[in-house]
């Protein structure tokens, strides 16, 4: 939305050349001025310029919604709203389980189990919808090369025996789990960047990274300068296309994280999300 | 009449073209009349008709507002003021210890801030207001309509449902009490699907969505009249990652500042942002300031910061031009955001008899 070109906007073909002449092409750049500096690129009177102001930001505001529609839109598809973990208590203090549409975030010490929990939700969502899983395929980004195929062939026959009776539905399913190796922040970002076509293509119904944490705290150190700020941009830049994922798409998206000792006069083991709020501001 | 030519509204091109020609007052602009005007500065008529009647708008608009100090001016006597805040409603809350400190509730015409780390409550709290907002006169609320704009996607509508699903059984409740007739006439309209309808909810993706959806909210507002609060649930967000020219990040910000207050005034709504913390390196220790930086710090008139103690939440009031600094504790149960323990037995002053918002003890015990 943001880099929407102006002429798609609904300005006249003489503004759109006046403006790019001074390189103000899309609609982030002319929002992004201030009333002054309009007019002058412009050179129109002040109301002129609020109207186009107005022109422009309706071609980029969002849609409205009463909240009343929202609900109706979700009553209408009930059981699709929570990928069911099977594990009873679990799913009750979800109220349903891992819920579509926003993301989920796995924490732990290590050796607890995050992997094969991942390993054992990626099976639940190839299942068929009428057994609780979601009937599609799964995207599952690896940046510790945890993932063992073997251990998720045995999880799937021993757990759903009845259903995976044959090798050949056994192959079905593991032909749809995408596993994507990153072991880069960088590649992980340009990988959660071109999810969008792959989910289209592929019919994804959920998607895996494991872990966050490992690839982030590999390349920075958080002693040295600048490094904090550039963290904290990579984790809010995947978290806001992923959060975009997830709701466009409707489907639940599973991070995995790792403990640290934040060390503070208080109590000394607290959970250290690699959350982009608890970082280093830009001060000024 | 006096104004200076190069003060008024009007294209630069032609502000430009009548300063070459000499013209310095808008008296004498009006004086020359559109021929004289087009055939001195060697435009046409058309424009110079327009141009005149862009000055002439503005002289009359000038004058009327010293003249008559109706609505659309901004100045008034203190007096006038007072009366106006006396008779103001306040959004409430629903946790009466937030309420009292915040001197009633959230107050109309003002930008409050609520800045606090992830999972304390801040999304909680803006989606008990949107609730809150609605509930009508005779039960001590403003009876107003809400907009939600959302830059984080962490709104729930099952979570609004339940809100939404207590504050009726509560009002239920003391109309059940109480026993007066427009109690029950207001009751019929207050329900689940009308307090959903009129909560409208914007997803901005990113700060151009957000900027747009702020220039065209005063058009959304004179459309909807009844909408008495704005809620803006991550204005910290989009600003956060991706800007590189911090001096553009706080022009923003600012400029988004003074369009927020705008519409607070104009349209007598309460404007709530939620901001996210971020952690200062100081000498030997790290504190937990709110984000954005200091310059954001003016934009709200009142922030409450949320924080933890323990797994005790609490809410400091940090600053207020009209109530002092103090901290109480709070609690997000099932049915949205409440008090810790019931409310002492006193209340204070006059006025309890009639106000509605005095809640029967029967009523936290069954909760």
């Amino acid at each position: 939305m943001a880099a929407k070109k102006l002429r798609r906007a609904q300005l006249s073909q003489e503004m759109c050349e006046r403006l790019s002449r001074y390189q103000i092409t899309t609609c982030q750049d002319f929002l992004c001025l201030s009333l002054l500096e309009l007019m002058k690129v412009t050179g129109q009177s002040y109301y002129e310029v609020q109207k186009l102001l107005c022109k422009v930001s309706r071609a980029c505001a969002p849609k409205m919604q009463t909240v009343y529609e929202m609900k109706l839109r979700k009553s209408v598809n009930p059981s699709s709203a929570f990928l069911s973990t099977t594990l009873h208590s679990l799913d009750r203090v979800l109220h349903g389980g891992v819920p579509c549409g926003s993301l989920t975030e796995i924490t732990s010490p290590p050796g607890c189990g995050k992997t094969q929990f991942c390993i054992m939700v990626s099976v639940l969502a190839t299942l068929p919808v009428s057994m609780g899983g979601l009937d599609g395929a799964v995207i599952y980004i690896d940046t510790e090369s945890a993932f063992s195929a073997e251990r998720l062939i045995e999880i799937a026959a021993n757990r759903f025996p009845t259903y995976f009776d044959s090798d050949e539905k056994l192959f079905c399913m593991t032909r749809s789990i995408h596993l994507y190796r990153e072991l880069t922040c960088c590649s992980v970002l340009k990988r959660i960047m071109s999810l969008e076509e792959e989910i289209i293509s592929k019919k994804v119904k959920l998607i895996i990274i494991d872990s966050v944490a490992s690839v982030v705290r590999k390349e920075f150190d958080t002693k040295l300068q600048g490094n904090l700020a550039e963290r904290s941009n990579f984790l809010t830049r995947g978290a806001s296309v992923l959060k975009y994922l997830a709701e466009e798409f409707s489907i639940p998206v599973i991070l995995t994280n790792q403990i640290t000792t934040s060390l503070s006069s208080g109590p000394s083991i607290q959970a250290d999300l690699v959350s982009p709020a608890d970082d280093l501001s830009l001060s000024e | 009449m006096q104004r200076e030519v190069g003060t008024l509204p009007l294209a630069p091109a032609l502000r430009a073209r009548l300063a070459a020609a000499g013209f310095q007052t808008a008296q004498e602009l009006l004086d020359t009349g559109p021929c004289g005007l087009s055939k001195e500065i060697g435009i046409s008529r058309e424009e110079a008709l327009e141009a005149l009647q862009v000055v002439r708008q503005e002289c009359h608009g000038d004058a009327a507002r010293t003249a008559r100090g109706s609505g659309a001016t901004r100045k008034c006597t203190a007096l006038e003021l007072l009366e106006e805040e006396q008779t103001q409603g306040f959004i409430i809350t629903f946790c009466s210890a937030l309420d009292n400190i915040l001197g009633g509730g959230v107050q109309l015409t003002k930008i409050t801030e609520i800045c606090g780390a992830p999972g304390v409550g801040k999304t909680q709290l803006c989606m008990q207001l949107a609730v809150d907002v609605q509930i009508p006169e005779c039960f001590g609320g403003v009876a107003g309509e809400a907009v939600f704009i959302d830059t984080e996607g962490s709104f729930m509508v099952d979570r609004v449902v339940d809100i939404a699903a207590a504050c009726v059984q509560h009002c239920h409740l003391i109309a059940e009490a109480q026993q007066e007739e427009d109690h029950q006439k207001a009751l019929e309209t207050f329900s689940l699907e009308n307090i959903l309808s009129h909560i409208y909810y914007f997803r901005c993706r990113d700060y151009v969505e957000l900027l747009a959806q702020v220039y065209l909210l005063p058009e959304f507002l004179s459309e909807h009249s009844k909408v008495r609060l704005v809620v803006i649930d991550g204005i910290a967000f989009p600003f956060r990652h991706d800007f590189e020219d911090l001096s553009l990040r706080t022009r923003l910000l600012n400029g988004l500042a003074q369009q927020l207050i705008i519409i607070a005034n104009d349209h007598k709504s309460a404007v709530v942002l939620t901001n996210q913390m971020t952690t200062r390196i100081g000498q030997n220790q790290s504190t937990l300031v709110p984000a954005l930086g200091e310059s954001w710090g003016h934009a709200a008139t009142v922030r409450l910061i949320f924080h933890w103690d323990n797994s005790q939440r609490l809410a400091t009031l940090y600053k207020s031009p009209s109530q002092k600094e103090s901290t109480i504790a709070y609690h997000i149960t099932p049915h949205g955001f409440r008090d810790v323990q019931p409310p002492a037995g006193t209340h204070s002053s006059e006025g309890t008899e009639m106000n509605p918002r005095k809640r029967p003890r029967t009523e936290e015990e069954k909760q």
